[in-house]
């Protein structure tokens, strides 16, 4: 692939000690493109530097903020600033990989401070807020800067054009497809069960709306079961619940990769209930990758990846009564189940990060066809010359 | 006093955004020729395969006099004519891939996933140029920027037809 070893600067937004999507995105490209050949330093804000793998540079303690509707861990400030710009200075980049340059973190910063060959990536997908109108024009100069731009989803995509004025193109997320290609059935798991892998204590996971669907599919399938696989304290959601429904369910807490790949193998259906505040779905890519046939809410990221209905099938978001529909037709219907599990597992692969880093490194070379390298931005570097700093 | 210290302020203030606006404006000139030539770099290359496509087993011998033709007039074609020569090509292309669907070799088979491929490229790169052309243009319009003449006599970028076609 190829020709010449680049030096690659990728920054992540978001703390690396919480768990998230974006952090394990770039994690996995980051090892990716080391694998090749390449030289690659990722900057990112962090509680224990220590533990950071040698690839990544700490800007930072991050700082808990409230952002859209979440709690983000993100860093801004004065320290970071000149953390980041030291750390473009220093790495003398071929190419710059900003995610997620429109939240108030350490790539807004970065675009903000370097020149050249810069690519953005965007995750978030959200709806439009009167407040973007505000934000925009101090965000314009900044985002313009980048030479080409990701996103990972074709509501992501939406998202830019509508709050910033400019397309993208689509790269979706990468998964490690292989890992779950081949997970053999195990009989504990097998039936009439059902999945759902996540942080099942968070709301917009949607495990209520799953809950409330389960009296109307238990009187179609009196042996349904369901098994919950992720981190949490078990006995708080079990609280919630109606304790006739208790004997349902299993919870697995963390399983390791090859037990997922059983697990996704062996359920009857997966389901995500998801609320909302997803951008791409990460698991659905790699509960299709793993064989299971999944049933999704029609959030715009789930429509969006599962192919409009043609890769899993969608019910209505937070209505009970149209999942509890929807699991008793495919738990009664074992062909339809299988050939669509069929359809989703050969279209999984195109999430494979052989596929998506490929796909990355296409726009990076896109990016860096002038030839030139990433530098201070000169506002900066007049900046520096001014205060007497090299 | 305080009089003349705000009319400083507000100079220094207007002569600050004006060499900002002039930096930025710079900048998306120099992006949009970078994602020119990228552009223009991808598409040489899909003349090159073309010509190449030519000459294999793929094409019969009309659709390859049509092929090479229109291969080389993209090539040769000047900045005006670019749009029509292109939208040519990729019409020849279209034929032959519609009505080649049993290819058998090795070779001609790695010639058509190349040209795939880097269809798939010249795709994001038009994506690429025309957002970069776009944002250039809605900078340009600003009223402060034509007052000030900050686009200096840089061309203003234009997208070209063809450019819809092959997508």
């Amino acid at each position: 692939m190829p020709l010449s070893k680049k030096r690659i600067g990728i920054v992540c937004p978001y703390g690396w000690d919480t768990p998230g999507g974006v952090q394990s995105h770039v994690g996995d490209l980051a090892e990716y493109l080391i694998r090749q050949g390449h030289y690659v330093s990722v900057l990112a804000p962090a509680i224990d530097e220590e533990s950071l793998p040698d690839y990544v540079t700490s800007a930072g303690r991050p700082i808990s903020i409230p952002y859209n509707g979440a709690v983000a861990r993100v860093l801004f400030g004065p320290i970071a600033f000149s953390r980041v710009r030291q750390w473009i200075n220093n790495g003398s980049f071929d190419v710059l990989h900003l995610h997620e340059p429109a939240i108030p973190s350490i790539s807004l910063l970065a675009c903000w401070a370097a020149e050249g060959p810069m690519v953005g990536t965007f995750h978030a997908a959200a709806k439009r807020q009167k407040v973007t109108f505000a934000v925009a024009p101090i965000l314009e100069p900044v985002i313009e800067k980048l030479t080409a731009r990701i996103a990972v989803s074709e509501a992501a995509r939406e998202t830019l054009t509508e709050h910033l004025e400019t397309d993208a193109i689509v790269v979706p997320n990468g998964i490690y497809a292989r890992r779950y290609r081949d997970g053999v059935v195990d009989s504990r798991w097998s039936g009439n069960t059902l999945g759902f892998i996540g942080r099942f204590e968070e709301k917009r996971k949607g495990l209520e709306v799953l809950v409330a669907a389960l009296p109307k599919i238990i009187a179609e399938y009196p042996d349904v079961h369901i098994f919950i696989a992720g981190p949490g304290d078990s006995q708080e959601v079990l609280k919630e619940i109606d304790s006739k429904l208790h004997s349902r369910f299993t919870f697995l807490g963390r399983i390791s990769e090859e037990e997922k790949a059983n697990f996704l193998a062996s359920i009857a259906l997966y389901i995500a209930p998801n609320t909302g505040g997803e951008s791409f779905g990460i698991i659905l890519a790699e509960a299709l990758a793993g064989g299971a046939s999944v049933i999704a809410s029609d959030i715009p990221a789930f429509e969006s990846l599962l192919g409009h209905g043609k890769y899993g099938t969608l019910f209505e978001s937070e209505n009970a009564v149209d999942l509890s529909s929807k699991v008793i037709e495919l738990l009664g219907d074992e062909n339809k189940r299988r050939s669509i599990a069929q359809e989703g597992k050969r279209y999984a692969q195109e999430f494979d990060w052989d596929v998506v880093a490929e796909k990355i490194y296409d726009v990076y070379e896109m990016a860096m066809v002038g030839g030139s390298t990433v530098t201070l931005s000169s506002e900066n570097r007049a900046w520096n010359k001014f205060l007497g700093r090299q | 006093m305080s009089k003349y210290l705000f009319a400083v302020l507000l100079i220094a203030i207007t002569a600050w955004y004006l060499s900002f606006s002039a930096t930025r404006l710079d900048r998306l000139h120099h992006r949009v020729e970078t994602s020119w030539a990228n552009l223009d770099g991808l598409l040489q290359r899909r003349a090159a395969i073309a010509i190449e496509i030519a000459r294999s087993e793929i094409s019969d011998p009309a659709s390859s006099l049509l092929l090479t033709f229109a291969a080389h007039q993209a090539r040769e074609a000047s900045i005006r004519d670019r749009s029509q020569a292109e939208t040519g090509l990729t019409g020849a292309l279209g034929i032959l891939i519609e009505t080649s669907t049993s290819v058998d070799g090795a070779i001609e088979q790695d010639l058509l996933r190349e040209l795939k491929e880097l269809t798939e490229k010249i795709k994001m790169a038009i994506a690429m140029h025309v957002d970069a052309v776009t944002r250039t243009q809605l900078v340009r319009r600003k009223w402060f920027i034509r007052l000030f003449r900050l686009a200096g006599t840089a061309p203003e970028p234009v997208t070209y037809e063809f450019e819809g076609d092959v997508l």
